[in-house]
């Protein structure tokens, strides 16, 4: 597959690039996602704007009191081998360690990861094979393929470092012409394949805002392979002080939050009981889920196990609430 | 279709080349440089057979980098690796080992190898595995891949014991 001629600019300064950004246009930091979908055709910019030089875009640094300051332009590996990340924020080490493989997360970055657009087995195809069906929500058209009867687009999210990120608490600060403005992450997506991030055209994320470490986090991800692979479920859980987070990735259009499954161990505790009780709520907070690469049915019971493991987890990592 | 010059160094040679702004380095290596041993594979960064080297010795995938990017830096492919003294541990143990069936992917599974050992000195397994991880081969599978490069390591450890050099 070739990549199709546009225009690359490589500003010098983050003014300048949101200068060039238009609707047209779309910012590139490693390109390892973005090159392959333009190799497909689902994305068609006329011009390419470089985000890879531009003066801090690519630090970290850690703030007492404030906790981790990330550029959204740190390459994956970079962050991985840091050995301040590693000790102090495993479950995000994991969770990056766990995207792509070692080749992808060297030119490969956080903000990328975080904006990794929705996949599904229909549009993430060569243009060729979609031809073979009538335009989805996804490409221009009418339709779901995946669930016939929806209203809307039902492709995956299947960033490994975003539900990891919400669990911990992170706000991420996103810049356009004029303006700028920082929310919880958790905000930033929606569940719906095709307008799965509050991105405005023009509006690219700068940083990731990390709070210190408090409590107790685990990561995990299940996939077909070990390395190279898209989840099948991921699954991030974070308690401290009594508060409990369950943040899934990979069963929906968004990173969801297992709300009613947390509030179950934060009533009742680690207790078996409570644990067991929480992985069925899961249930529930999943709502609809789609069969996209693996059946529903699997997918909730993984969900059912990922819960139950990742509560023992934590509950033997200490200072359970 | 809009071109630029860029400089390039590859294996230590230095080119000038007028390059398409949205040419993959590994498209210029292979049709402009001429070094074809670096492969074309999926051109999706799924298989890894276009590994190579950036200056900071990690591996990357030349079918998802493009050479405009590559203006000023240096790179090195599988041409590189052998010196006027002969061939590099890395591909004396795949011969001797057979750690190749088609060899279609023996350059990308070498060039992470080498990756792998010039970014620390004695990999453990589980390293090796997750260096692995980002290649792919299509005939069989990565036993006497892993056979080799521990193979490879320990040479290279047992010759600086010998020689009483760190490296």
């Amino acid at each position: 597959m070739q990549l199709p001629p546009f225009d690359y600019r490589h500003p010098g300064s983050l003014d300048e690039a949101l200068g060039l950004l238009d609707d047209q246009s779309l910012p590139v930091a490693g390109g390892s996602d973005l090159l392959v979908n333009m190799k497909l055709g689902l994305v068609q910019p006329r011009r390419l704007v470089s985000l890879a030089r531009l003066p801090g875009f690519s630090d970290w640094h850690f703030e007492p009191g404030k906790g981790l300051c990330i550029g959204a332009g740190c390459r994956l590996t970079d962050l991985a081998d840091a050995r301040h990340i590693i000790e102090n924020y495993p479950a995000l080490a994991a969770a990056i360690r766990a995207v792509g493989s070692q080749h992808v997360r060297n030119v490969g970055t956080l903000g990328g990861n975080l904006c990794l657009p929705t996949r599904c087995w229909f549009t993430n195809q060569s243009e060729q094979w979609r031809t073979s069906r009538s335009p989805c929500f996804k490409t221009d058209g009418e339709l779901c393929h995946v669930i016939k009867s929806s209203a809307r687009c039902h492709a995956l999210n299947s960033s490994d470092t975003a539900p990891a990120l919400i669990a911990l608490g992170a706000s991420i600060e996103l810049r356009r012409r004029g303006g700028e403005r920082a929310l919880p992450l958790a905000d930033f997506y929606a569940d719906d394949g095709v307008d799965f991030m509050q991105l405005e055209p023009g509006e690219v994320l700068t940083e990731i805002r990390v709070p210190p470490p408090a409590g107790q986090a685990v990561y995990i991800k299940v996939a077909q392979r070990q390395g190279l692979d898209y989840a099948a479920a991921t699954i991030a859980a974070w308690s401290h002080a009594g508060r409990v987070r369950l943040v899934v990735g990979s069963v929906g259009s968004c990173p969801m939050q297992l709300s009613r499954a947390a509030a179950i161990v934060e009533s009742q505790g680690f207790t078996d009981d409570a644990i067991d009780a929480a992985a069925k709520a899961a249930r529930v907070d999943l709502g609809e889920v789609s069969n996209l690469f693996t059946p529903p049915a699997y997918k909730r019971r993984l969900v059912r196990g990922l819960v139950k493991k990742a509560l023992r987890q934590l509950a033997s990592a200490g200072s359970p609430p | 279709m809009s071109k630029r010059q860029i400089e390039l160094s590859v294996n230590g040679d230095r080119y000038v080349l007028t390059v398409p702004v949205h040419a993959t380095l590994l498209e210029v290596l292979r049709d402009q440089v001429g070094l074809t041993g670096t492969k074309r594979g999926c051109t999706s960064g799924a298989c890894g057979v276009c590994t190579v080297q950036r200056e900071d010795a990690a591996a990357v995938l030349s079918c998802l980098s493009l050479a405009v990017d590559w203006d000023g830096k240096s790179v090195t492919t599988i041409e590189g690796l052998a010196s006027p003294d002969g061939l590099h541990p890395l591909q004396e143990a795949f011969l001797e080992l057979g750690a190749v069936q088609c060899g279609y992917c023996t350059p990308g599974l070498v060039m992470t190898a080498k990756a792998l050992l010039d970014r620390s000195e004695a990999p453990n397994d589980a390293a090796i595995n997750e260096a692995l991880a980002g290649t792919l081969c299509r005939c069989t599978g990565h036993i006497k891949v892993k056979h080799a490069i521990r193979a490879a390591i320990q040479r290279t450890l047992e010759t600086r014991d010998r020689d009483g050099t760190t490296g």
